[in-house]
């Protein structure tokens, strides 16, 4: 249910994005069906290698272990053990957003995952050596890791704390 | 300054344009089978594989069912969203953008670079280019860091794109809700430092 309604705004959300194109800019038009058509093909194999990757991985975690350090009542130990875990997962979006669904099924809690996905963002190992220092240079990316180290900690926080008082 | 102002962004605007993909990827036209795909399928075979040993046939393959058939509801989701997502870069004024965010900006101008960073499509070899051209027409570091920033953990592709299609949504606009200040708090907290340097050193 869930999955449709999602499926449904984002059809109409693009259903007016592509109208509007069409309107102001008909000449792109082209590009935006071929580039749509290869970003899909590019996705067709990822997803449901990502989501397997996701669904085993879940099932062969110690639920217990995950619970205890990583689940709402691991608190800030389980934000700090995800934030170094997301500083240090290698590869795409797939990669940590699947190992990210494996915690929470196996009971991860709202605070780990948000800082682990933030971690992973904002040191992304393989971006950050392959393109930001050779296109930045290394002082730009010392400085912006250096001001960005709070950020994953202080949002896991935050969603700890928010995701609890919802509850 | 106007002159450089006008021709170094644009020029790499266009650039951009015709590099620009989907997801997070690199420079060159994408191969379908990469890296990146190889270790995703090796860890599915690799868990797989354990579960099969370790929880038995029955697990395997109610596991293997139950994620294929919810990889087949996401798909037309995941299609609307790469749409979406491309039709809002090919809309977006680039030129105009990178116009807005001069070296007296102040938290407007850090706003528009978080934003841009943001709703941008592209991956790395896009953003990078993107921000060093921004730079280089007179762009303070804030502004760039606000960029890159707002790209890293706002990217409104990578959220329509992959991490709706793994994550529970409710998580998922939690995170995107409180993150949303954070690329311009960097940005005026360098701005600070800057100062706090520039009093100390006079």
């Amino acid at each position: 249910m869930n999955i449709l309604i999602g499926t449904v705004l984002i059809w109409i959300a693009a259903f007016f994005a592509v109208r509007h194109l069409r309107r102001t800019a008909p000449a792109v038009m082209p590009r935006l069906w071929q580039q749509s058509l290869q970003t899909f093909l590019f996705m067709l194999p990822r997803v449901p290698a990502g989501l397997l990757g996701a669904g085993f991985l879940a099932a062969l975690l110690p639920a217990a272990l995950v619970d205890r350090w990583f689940g709402a009542d691991a608190g800030v130990t389980g934000i700090l053990l995800a934030t170094l875990f997301g500083a240090v997962t290698p590869g795409g979006p797939f990669v940590a957003f699947a190992i990210g669904a494996s915690a929470i099924k196996a009971g991860a809690g709202a605070g780990a995952l948000v800082a682990y996905v933030s971690s992973w963002s904002v040191v992304c190992l393989l971006r950050t050596i392959s393109y930001e220092v050779p296109l930045m240079g290394a002082s730009f990316t010392r400085i912006r890791l250096l001001v960005s180290l709070p950020v994953p900690v202080l949002l896991g926080l935050a969603a700890h704390v928010i995701w609890r008082s919802v509850l | 300054m106007p002159d450089k102002d006008k021709t170094d962004p644009s020029e790499d605007g266009n650039r951009a344009r015709d590099g620009q993909d989907g997801a997070e990827a690199a420079p060159k036209p994408r191969r379908p089978f990469d890296r990146g795909f190889g270790v995703v399928a090796a860890l599915a075979v690799a868990s797989g594989a354990g579960v099969w040993v370790t929880k038995g046939p029955e697990t395997f393959l109610r596991i293997f069912f139950e994620d294929l058939g919810f990889a087949a509801e996401l798909l037309p989701k995941i299609a609307g969203g790469i749409i979406l997502a491309t039709a809002l870069g090919l809309a977006l004024p680039r030129d105009k953008v990178l116009r807005l965010v001069g070296p007296d900006s102040g938290i407007p101008g850090l706003v528009i670079a978080a934003l841009a960073g943001a709703l941008l499509p592209g991956g790395p070899a896009v953003t990078y280019p993107l921000t060093a051209s921004l730079m280089a027409a007179g762009a303070d570091l804030a502004a760039a860091v606000s960029l890159v920033t707002g790209w890293v953990l706002l990217s409104l592709n990578r959220t329509l794109v992959w991490e709706l299609s793994f994550l529970p949504h409710d998580l998922v606009l939690l995170r995107v809700l409180i993150t949303l200040p954070v690329p311009v708090l960097l940005g005026l907290a360098l701005r600070w430092l800057r100062r706090r340097r520039q009093e100390a050193r006079s």
